[in-house]
């Protein structure tokens, strides 16, 4: 092909070369170090989701209950004028 | 429209964001070699390479979670390896240019290589990882991300901080200077891989 990349042999050749990797003591220390980070984050975020379910546990009903005794505070006086 | 492998990649990016310990080690397997191999070419010293790999790897899992959904994994992990190797060179201030050669080590025969085609292969890979080890590092660093490490050229140029047209041309450069390098220490054996393009 005349109109080829002329650097395409030179590209070839460097795309041939070897791959090199660590040794397998230090490819088995990374993986593990990396992995032990990894269960560390995720019991990190467990924690903190079980922080906000608990949070969730008295908060909704405290909020709820603040709901209905504004509804009860607005209702009853009406109801007892009506009443009357 | 995106690729298979792209939606594949894209895949692991959120795999590995929800810190899946599966997607991890397929990404590790992966890049692991590939990394290496660039960061031993670049510092030109096994236990440097090893030491920046490592915390290459510690920081992809430490950011996993702040990863972009359209991170591209090969372009963040050599950006994250190449500015290591830049802090380390400016913390040790040693000059890239000094650094011991690398020695690389004698390779073997592929399957079904006769050997006159191993020794053949042998002898350029000797020569080109002699002159890659030769040239400027900002000229072994473009070499490495495009031709050797196969990046596209809009990843090598995020990689290095650089638009495409800067890439090419300093991809271009590179390689004029690596192919003079190698018949400059070998003349009698001038470069058949020498560009025919004027």
């Amino acid at each position: 092909m005349p109109n080829q990349d002329p650097w395409t042999t030179l590209d070839a050749a460097l795309g041939a070369l070897r791959a090199h990797d660590a040794d397998v003591d230090t490819v088995d220390r990374i993986r593990e170090r990396c992995l032990a980070q990894l269960a560390a984050a995720r019991r990190r975020q467990e924690r903190r989701r079980s922080r906000l379910a608990a949070h969730r546990r008295w908060l909704e009903p405290a909020f709820a209950l603040g709901l209905a005794a504004l509804y009860l505070a607005a209702i009853v006086p009406r109801a007892l004028a009506l009443l009357r | 429209m995106v690729s298979v492998e792209r939606e594949i990649e894209l895949r692991l990016v959120r795999r590995v964001k929800a810190g899946d310990v599966a997607a991890f080690e397929a990404v590790y397997e992966a890049y692991r070699p590939r990394l290496y191999s660039f960061l031993v070419r670049l510092s030109r010293r096994g236990d440097v390479a090893e030491d920046l790999l490592e915390e290459t790897w510690l920081r992809l899992v430490d950011r996993a979670a702040t990863l972009a959904e359209d991170t591209c994994l090969a372009a963040w992990l050599f950006t994250v390896a190449r500015n290591l190797f830049t802090s380390w060179c400016r913390h040790r201030a040693v000059d890239a240019q000094r650094l011991s050669e690398l020695v690389p080590s004698w390779p073997s025969p592929r399957p079904g290589e006769t050997p006159f085609e191993a020794a053949a292969r042998s002898e350029t890979e000797r020569r080109l990882e002699t002159a890659l080890a030769r040239v400027q590092l900002r000229d072994r660093e473009v070499l490495l991300l495009v031709a050797v490490e196969g990046l596209l050229p809009h990843e090598a140029a995020a990689v290095l901080g650089l638009s495409p047209e800067a890439l090419r041309k300093r991809l271009q450069r590179a390689r004029e200077r690596l192919v003079v390098e190698m018949d400059v220490h070998e003349p009698e054996r001038a470069s058949p891989l020498r560009a025919k393009a004027g």
